[in-house]
């Protein structure tokens, strides 16, 4: 059973220059007690979704049409009492840059006591004690509760911010781009605590990452949005060793990987569309190799005839020729 | 030897580097590792308080007037983030030129050596571009007129920090393709800065790895990752994540996180986080030496 289910999701942003349509058709599941990497490149409508589940999305965005069905209830429309009942108790979230979730004048401690008293109903004792728990939990000397965000180090913060997001026992942790500006070490072991954590609690995790090697070491499933749009999804290994859409063979190819030798890195050449004016037909278009005439008037459904690896591209019964032609760089070079 | 200007934090010390002409050294290491600060002294963009750095035969350090002027026009800066890089308010075409304008090149030439620096780079004609605003320009399309800018000057010698962090996986392989064939098509000696062993592999090939302003470990690159020598080196390489779900999950090895730097510890700098250490380690400080030929490594075990 799903614990959350995203049904064609869409939600627009008013600017100045007229409507954004950020997200436009998500559509995927998390398994309860999964990790599902959320990857994609910027400006593809992770974060959108994220807060959306959240219930903090921005002040001119606006939830289009969709669902969010979270434990069997659906979260659109949901009004801000009942969101602030749900959040951090049902499901937390772990905003882009920790020092986002971690208020810079008050101490880190505060701020998770905090999080319990007002949120959680604990009596100051109890949530003294807690505070120690969740500390001790992500590998944070309990001591370190009295210091201010600043004298953390990066990777401190972050596991403080996980601290605080695992404060009420959610069932959903959503981890914006938890280790995108830590180094490889850190990185790693914050992903390993994460981990540990998700297992150890039985929980769900959405990891929104651009990162698919981080996807490939921590996620059960991947999700991949383009351009608003969710274009593959399934198992981490059936997605990252046959994909079956273009986009998702194409970021393969331009990723290095330490255990190849040798393998010349491929860009997808040119630039995702613009959300203002999102062209008719597959938003890949321009971009792909494999573009056929209706690519470019009609866009491809999510296939969902396998519903354990969801893909939509016109051509995704070929995938396995397109998987071959796509390991050429010549084809990636000359379209 | 290289030492930091501020005399407490001794952020480089200990380097010891040579480039060739038309080789690409990796400066490899965390956060607070001494890599930027490196690349600056290596610039003269930071004064070292000992040391000498030879461009050419030349010692660089006591350069002051035209002597430094002329050095700063062979050697260039490539900096980490092109949104930073550029002045938002300026053109193209004006950011392109600054670095021949403050060189005091002749203005009948400018044209001609930006529109040389931009085919360098992949970049449709001047004429596309010239008067765009970078927020105009994709991040891919910024970071190559970064390049472009380094160019202009026809440098011999580069260092880029970081050059491609900022940008989306998809443009990122064009940029350091670019790079590759910038490099063999110029004969440039350059210096790369990353803290991604995958990306250095891919533009280096040797790398030296750097943990708290010291080079711990200088060879190959090819030879680094598949058979690293120093503790440091060994739990870096495990560190790096790859694409595929078949890879190891084993703990690394490496003992918690690096300390300050204006107060590192006795001995081999790494050796409060060494899995190997042992008591010498706390009382002496290990030689950067060979340990194979064209590889050198600083640690008591090797
Ligand atoms: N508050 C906002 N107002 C207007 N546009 C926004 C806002 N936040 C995001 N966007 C736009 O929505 C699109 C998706 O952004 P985002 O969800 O942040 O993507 P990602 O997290 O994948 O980088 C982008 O085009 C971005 O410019
Ligand atoms: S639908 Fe057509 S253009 Fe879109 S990804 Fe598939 S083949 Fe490419
Ligand atoms: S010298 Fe000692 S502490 Fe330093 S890396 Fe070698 S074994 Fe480890
Ligand atoms: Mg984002």
């Amino acid at each position: 059973m799903s614990l959350l289910a995203i049904q064609d999701l869409e939600i627009t942003y008013r600017t100045q220059r007229g409507i954004c349509r950020a997200v436009d058709g998500a559509t995927f599941e998390v398994p309860a007690g999964a990790v599902v990497g959320l990857v994609g490149e910027s400006g593809c409508g992770k974060t959108t979704v994220a807060r959306a589940i959240t219930g903090v999305l921005a002040r001119n965005a606006e939830i289009a049409a969709g669902r969010m069905i979270f434990a069997g209830r659906d979260l659109v429309g949901l009004d801000r009492r009942a969101y602030n009942d749900l959040r951090w108790r049902d499901i937390a979230f772990i905003p882009q840059s920790a020092m986002n979730s971690l208020d810079p004048v008050y101490r880190v401690g505060t701020q998770i006591a905090e999080v319990l008293t007002i949120r959680g109903g604990f009596d100051r004792a109890r949530a003294g004690r807690r505070a120690v728990e969740l500390f001790e939990m992500v590998g944070l000397n309990p001591q370190r509760l009295s210091d201010y965000p600043h004298q953390f180090s990066g990777g401190m913060r972050q596991r403080a911010a996980i601290a605080l997001a695992l404060a009420l026992n959610p069932k959903l942790v959503i981890a914006d781009e938890p280790v995108t500006a830590l180094d490889v070490i850190v990185q790693r072991q914050v992903l390993d605590t994460i981990r540990d954590l998700q297992r150890r609690l039985g929980i769900s995790v959405i990891l929104v990452t651009h990162d698919i090697s981080v996807v490939a070491y921590v996620c059960d499933y991947v999700v991949v949005m383009y351009a608003g749009q969710v274009v593959e999804a399934g198992a981490t290994d059936a997605v990252l060793s046959r994909p079956r859409h273009p986009y998702t063979m194409g970021l393969y190819n331009a990723f290095p990987d330490l255990q190849r030798s040798g393998d010349l890195l491929v860009p997808i050449e040119g630039s995702p569309p613009d959300l203002f004016e999102p062209p008719e037909g597959c938003r890949f278009a321009p971009r792909c190799p494999f573009v056929l005439d209706r690519c470019q008037t009609a866009s491809p459904p999510l296939d969902r005839t396998d519903t354990r690896h969801l893909s939509a591209c016109w051509r995704t019964a070929e995938a396995s020729e397109l998987r071959n032609r796509a390991r050429e760089a010549s084809t990636w070079l000359h379209s | 030897m290289l030492a930091g200007r501020h005399p407490v934090l001794h952020a480089v010390d200990g380097v010891d580097l040579t480039i060739r002409k038309g080789e690409t050294v990796g400066l490899l290491g965390e956060s607070g590792c001494g890599k930027t600060t490196t690349g600056r002294l290596i610039l003269r963009l930071e004064e070292p308080t000992t040391g000498t750095i030879r461009f050419d035969g030349t010692d660089i350090v006591g350069l002051k007037g035209p002597a430094l002027r002329a050095f700063r026009r062979r050697a260039q800066l490539v900096f980490q983030n092109p949104f930073d890089a550029l002045n938002p308010r300026f053109t193209i075409l004006r950011a392109l030129a600054e670095p021949l304008v403050n060189a005091g090149i002749d203005r009948a030439e400018h044209r001609a050596r930006i529109e040389r620096a931009l085919s360098r780079v992949h970049l449709p004609g001047l004429d596309r571009i010239a008067e765009r605003f970078p927020h105009q320009l994709s991040g891919g399309q910024l970071q190559r007129i970064v390049l472009a800018r380094a160019l202009v000057l026809e440098p011999e010698f580069l260092v880029a920090d970081e050059p491609v962090s900022m940008l989306d996986v998809s443009v990122r392989a064009g940029v350091l393709n670019v790079m590759r064939e910038v490099r063999d098509a110029m004969g440039l000696a350059a210096v790369y800065i990353s803290h991604d062993l995958a990306l250095v592999r891919y533009v280096c090939e040797r790398t030296l790895v750097m943990y708290l302003g010291r080079v711990v470990e200088d060879g190959p690159t090819e030879a680094v990752v598949r058979d690293p020598q120093h503790p440091y080196s060994r739990a870096l390489v495990k560190a790096v994540p790859v694409p595929h779900v078949d890879q190891s999950h084993d703990p690394l090895p490496i003992i918690g996180s690096v300390p300050d730097a204006r107060d590192p510890p006795s001995g081999c700098r790494f050796r409060d986080r060494c899995p190997s250490a042992v008591a010498r380690c706390a009382e002496e400080s290990p030689a950067l030496r060979e340990i194979a030929p064209g590889r050198r490594a600083a640690c008591h075990l090797i």
